[in-house]
């Protein structure tokens, strides 16, 4: 009877919490209240996939999504993004029949690295992706390790796990746990030999604290570890990328799918990787997914381009607080050739909370723009004297980047001067800032 | 005068850009016409400490903390020479509790530390996370910074900062936070402090000078990025302070 009462309570609050536009936690929280074990009791559909990790949650989900989907899934998800265990009641709920059978094949579940345990108390995922684990909003997670422990208790012994195995960190989910599937990329055109970046955290090993070595890295540490003292490595993989060439923007998947991208990141080809391996999981076809993945545009919207002035502007979405975002977004913008000015904007640091928190600055490895066609770099925003101390301990020629506090001025300097690219680096919690400036005329 | 850093475990104990403290204190010193070395120390390998002027180390992970304590055990002996000798370090987040009597994980597994203080250090299943805003009795402007730690110390007399407006002290929300003795310098203070406090880089330089022998000159290099950004970050956190009032 409990379990009736919250599905409709559930369905009810989803329906009124539409019609005046409010977020989808609330009627799940009210249902946890009725039946607080209600995950427990609905019947799920067959395949739950639940995805976490520092970057690539969402690009990854939403991949999955789009590829079942085209392979005639019908596939559940948490598109607005709330990942808690109330978003994920109320998504369960909202589709589950008055008797609490999930109408669905797949339910994909989005899941914040802190609140996995929590969600995954009454259930657990059939496969459990995750895409890496590293220094990500220090302010909200301390360190990656606290993030790992935090995970660990919401894997289930029955779950499979979908690792990426060039991660030294997240790799370790895999030790004493029987289902395992692996991706990773091997050697090539991208690899470099050590690690690159500001700081290391792959120089000694999680488990044993001896040092590392690599045979070939990817970027930052995600490559090919081994340690010298426990055995702790890089493990062989399912799903392998055989080989990446982002100057041409093509990737190959064990040796015979081959797939063009769209982003020419590294980091999209490990979401690619970790989308692909998920849904051959689930038993889709790998020439579905080339089809699904070569027709796809990220929704998300972290590449947006705009004009200003005579500038073709890129804004390339990075998170504050998460240096491996800001180091892969600068490697894309020092692999153009044209060339170019770079805007960098920190005015809030969070769009969530409010901190003046920015030792993540020194994370990142802004060296990577002291290359000629980076023309200028402008700091903006009202962290601006902290970025500059920051490149004031790069070898970037002081004559390069200035300072320019206000938003507004910034764009207005480079409406008035110039015409070359324009890459903009900053967060979701910046971006509108400059967006909605009426100078800047958003591509499609 | 020439003057020698050594920095322990730049890669184990890295959180935080813990190594910007190292970098802006060199360019100080180094703008003050100095000649500065930086040693690093990875786990395993020698180090004189006797010709030292500065020794820091940075924050790490509770476990990498750990493997740090393992190896500094064999320096334990060294530092509290060099600090009774005056020598000035600076040891931020995780590492300061390796000065204390002991550290005591989140299962309750105790280990010895090397003893500088008097304080011990419990390490908990939360964090404390939230901006700081303080005040030390080194000199009158406020302290900034971020704390971000899993771990209550209990035992300081003798505290960095002497109470906190905003955030979390040794023991908890408020109250004092971080160490200071002579020439010893700890603080859980996430990250570049130094850089986020340009006094707080002054007075660690005059300690450098004093065990010398000399004084900081009159004319010294202002670094207009770190005083602008200590300034906006100063006002914001104050303006949060009364606000919460
Ligand atoms: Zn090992």
């Amino acid at each position: 009877m409990r379990k009736f009462l919250a599905i409709v309570v559930c369905k009810l609050g989803r329906f009124v919490g539409k019609l005046i536009g409010k977020g989808s936690s609330m009627p799940g929280k009210f249902a946890l209240k009725i039946c607080p074990d209600i995950l427990a009791r609905v019947q799920l559909p067959p395949h739950i996939i639940a995805v976490t990790g520092s970057n690539g949650k969402t690009s990854t989900v939403e991949m999955i999504a789009a590829i079942l989907r085209a392979d005639g899934k019908n596939v559940v998800y948490n598109e607005e993004g709330s990942n808690q265990i109330e978003g994920v009641t109320t998504l369960v709920l909202t589709h589950a029949t008055l008797s609490g059978r999930v109408r669905a094949d797949v339910l994909l579940i989005e899941s914040d690295e802190r609140y996995a345990a929590h969600s995954f108390k009454f259930f657990h995922p059939t496969e459990f992706v995750v895409t890496n684990l590293y220094r990500d909003q220090l302010t909200r997670n301390g360190h990656p390790e606290w993030v790992y422990d935090a995970i660990l208790p919401a894997i289930h012994s029955e779950t499979e796990l979908i690792l990426n195995a060039d991660d030294p960190l997240s790799s370790c989910f895999a030790n004493g746990h029987g289902k395992v599937r692996w991706f990773g990329l091997d050697k090539c055109a991208v690899s470099t030999g050590a690690p690159t970046g500001v700081y290391h955290d792959g120089a000694y090993c999680p488990l044993c604290h001896a040092p590392m070595e690599y045979d070939y890295v990817h970027y930052n540490h995600i490559g090919a570890y081994r340690c010298t003292k426990c055995g702790h490595a890089k493990p062989a993989t399912d799903y392998t990328a055989t080989a990446a060439d982002l100057e041409n923007g093509t990737l190959t998947i064990d040796g015979t799918v081959t797939i063009q991208l769209a982003f020419r990141s590294i980091y999209n080809v490990y979401n690619i990787l970790a989308a692909y391996a998920a849904c051959r999981e689930c038993g889709t076809a790998p020439e579905r997914i080339a089809g699904v993945i070569n027709n796809y545009i990220l929704k998300n919207g972290r590449m947006q381009k705009f004009t200003l002035g005579a500038h073709h502007g890129t804004l390339l979405t990075s998170k504050h607080e998460n240096s491996i975002a800001y180091d892969t977004n600068l490697r894309y913008v020092a692999s153009t050739k044209a060339d170019c000015t770079v805007l960098i904007i920190v005015d809030a640091v969070s769009r969530k909370y409010f901190t003046s928190e920015t030792s993540w600055l020194w994370d990142i490895d802004f060296d990577q723009l002291n290359c000629g066609h980076v023309k200028r770099i402008l700091l903006s925003g009202r962290y601006c004297n902290d970025l500059a101390e920051r490149f004031s301990f790069t070898s970037i020629s002081p004559e390069v980047w200035s300072v320019q506090p206000d938003i507004a001025a910034a764009a207005a300097a480079l409406r008035e001067e110039g015409g070359e690219d324009l890459y903009v680096i900053t967060c979701f919690s910046d971006r509108d800032k400059l967006l909605t400036l009426p100078d800047v005329k958003k591509e499609a | 005068m020439e003057l020698k850093i050594i920095h322990f475990y730049p890669d184990l104990m890295s959180l935080y850009g813990s190594y910007a403290n190292v970098s802006v204190l060199r360019r100080y010193l180094e703008g003050l016409g100095n000649a500065v070395s930086v040693e690093t120390v990875a786990p395993g390998q020698e180090a004189d400490l006797s010709q030292a002027d500065f020794l820091f180390m940075g924050a790490g992970t509770e476990r990498a903390q750990k493997a740090a304590l393992a190896d500094f055990a064999r320096f334990g002996g060294a530092v509290k020479a060099a600090a009774e000798g005056g020598v000035t370090m600076l040891f931020a987040g995780t590492a300061m509790e390796l000065l204390g009597r002991s550290i005591t994980d989140a299962g309750g597994k105790v280990f010895d530390g090397i003893g500088l203080a008097d304080f011990t250090s419990v390490q908990g299943r939360k964090r404390f996370v939230e901006d700081v805003y303080g005040k030390t009795d080194l000199y009158p402007e406020a302290v900034v910074g971020f704390m971000n730690k899993c771990t209550i110390i209990k035992g300081v007399d003798t505290p960095l900062l002497t109470s906190v407006a905003m955030g979390y002290g040794n023991e908890g929300p408020g109250g004092a936070e971080g160490f200071h003795r002579n020439s010893v310098f700890a603080s859980q203070l996430t990250g570049p402090i130094l850089v986020k406090n340009p006094r707080l880089l002054e007075t660690v330089a005059a300690a450098i000078y004093r065990h010398r022998g000399e004084t900081l000159p009159e004319e010294r290099p202002v670094d207009r990025w770190a005083e602008d950004g200590y300034a906006i970050t100063a006002e914001q956190l104050s303006l949060r302070c009364q606000s919460k009032k």
